[in-house]
């Protein structure tokens, strides 16, 4: 117990030192020298976090049966090598972004300005996947007025110091809210303004980005509905179906892949998803382009090492796997 | 008003059925009536039906609270009552 306790002080008291002294130092560096010395942490926190290396490669060898052993432990590297790298895309954001805007390139953008022609905004529907924080912030700069709804992790994770959370807020956050039209909409318990918020801000024609696949707090599970997601069942909240068509707003999805050079990144946004039909259908129109990029690019999704938010997104592996989720090693908060 | 505004709740946003019938001084939070979608649909049918306009600003929980609350944030938002307070 002893041990944990000191070995979670010391990832905590590395990923402080990482992102608050050599992440910014990396930023600062010929992008090739910065974002391979990212990649060299990467590839020590994935021999050294030994549980979280597990369980991000059973689940993804779960969730994606198509995937071998051997390609399983490669996105699983990949996985830590992206977190790595993510640190030095926000620390790139200086300077209205210019940094990291010539490393980001843009494609589907006339998907987005056909959309915003139409007058009554756009929701741009993304999942936790890649840098796309970062690459949203990139698209704000772009000339596009951007704002997110969504909840930043470490104002809710349980267990973190007060001082954690304002590194956080002062490392992260600022940086990112930086480059967005109006304030972060976070949908907390109890804000019941959030999607009248975010109607404002689509009745004004800007783009409103959601991401889809965050495990529904306690507060929203009675809304979640049952979807497919990875090959198996996920219980999810389907707002932005609900938010699209109360305003009109065309629906849009964007997904940010990192390339093999792990410095340049693709910000990928679709046509307009069909909103017809009912609600968890058109929900799960969305979902399914999530699952199909994150086929694509397994390494850029979040949530593989968690058990717990697999545990609350309700996903239990595929039936042709009969290792239950609840086994696997759970990982210190 | 009251009557239009309860029958829209109690029509569109009350999920449970033993809340009903609505009273206009139920809390529409305390009960869960009203979500955060629930209030976007709300704001959508009171600008609709009484021709009126909500800022970001307006959108505070206590306008919100009970089809008497919403009924006098309406009334004091209501374009008539705007030009007569203008004088």
């Amino acid at each position: 117990m002893a041990d944990g306790r000191v070995a979670r002080l010391l990832r905590s008291a590395e990923g402080v030192a990482y992102w608050g002294a050599v992440a910014p130092v990396l930023a600062r560096m010929p992008a090739a020298l910065g974002y391979r010395i990212a990649c060299w942490r990467g590839d020590w926190l994935y021999r050294s976090h030994a549980a979280k290396r597990a369980n991000t490669e059973r689940h993804l060898r779960l969730f994606l049966g198509e995937l071998s052993r051997s390609a399983a432990r490669h996105a699983a590297r990949d996985w830590f090598r992206f977190a790595s790298c993510e640190a030095v895309d926000v620390m790139r954001l200086r300077h209205r972004a210019r940094p990291l805007r010539r490393l980001v390139e843009i494609e589907g953008r006339e998907h987005l300005e056909a959309a915003r022609a139409g007058g009554k905004g756009v929701i741009l529907c993304c999942a936790h996947f890649g840098s796309y924080n970062s690459a949203l912030s990139v698209l704000h700069t772009s000339g596009v007025p951007v704002t997110t709804i969504g909840r930043w992790q470490y104002k809710y994770t349980a267990g973190m110091s007060r001082f954690e959370r304002r590194f956080w807020d002062w490392v992260l956050a600022r940086r990112v809210r930086r480059h967005r039209q109006r304030p972060m909409i976070e949908p907390w318990p109890g804000r019941i303004e959030v999607a009248a918020l975010a109607a404002s801000a689509l009745r004004d024609n800007e783009v409103v980005t959601i991401s889809i696949d965050a495990p529904p707090l306690d507060a929203d599970k009675a809304r979640a509905v049952d979807v497919r997601f990875l090959g198996t069942h996920a219980r999810l909240v389907p707002g932005v179906v609900t938010l699209a068509r109360l305003t009109g707003a065309p629906v849009l999805m964007c997904s940010v892949y990192r390339s093999a050079d792990y410095r340049h990144q693709v910000l990928e946004i679709s046509a307009p998803v069909p909103m017809a039909g009912d609600t968890a259908a058109a929900f799960g129109r969305c979902v399914a382009e999530v699952s199909s990029a994150i086929r694509r690019s397994p390494a850029s999704w979040v949530y593989w090492p968690s058990p717990v938010d697999f545990d609350n997104l309700g996903m239990t592996p595929p039936n042709r796997y009969t290792t239950p989720v609840r086994r696997l090693i759970p990982v210190g908060v | 008003m009251e009557t239009v505004i309860n029958d829209y709740v109690s029509r569109e946003l009350v999920q449970d059925q033993s809340l009903l019938p609505l009273a206009d001084d139920t809390s529409l939070l305390e009960t869960g009536i009203l979500d955060s979608l629930g209030l976007l649909k709300l704001v959508v049918f009171l600008e609709e039906r009484f021709g009126i306009s909500m800022g970001d600003t307006d959108l505070l929980p206590e306008n919100f609270a009970s089809v008497n609350a919403i009924c006098d944030y309406v009334r004091a938002r209501e374009p008539g009552r705007t030009e007569a307070t203008n004088g």
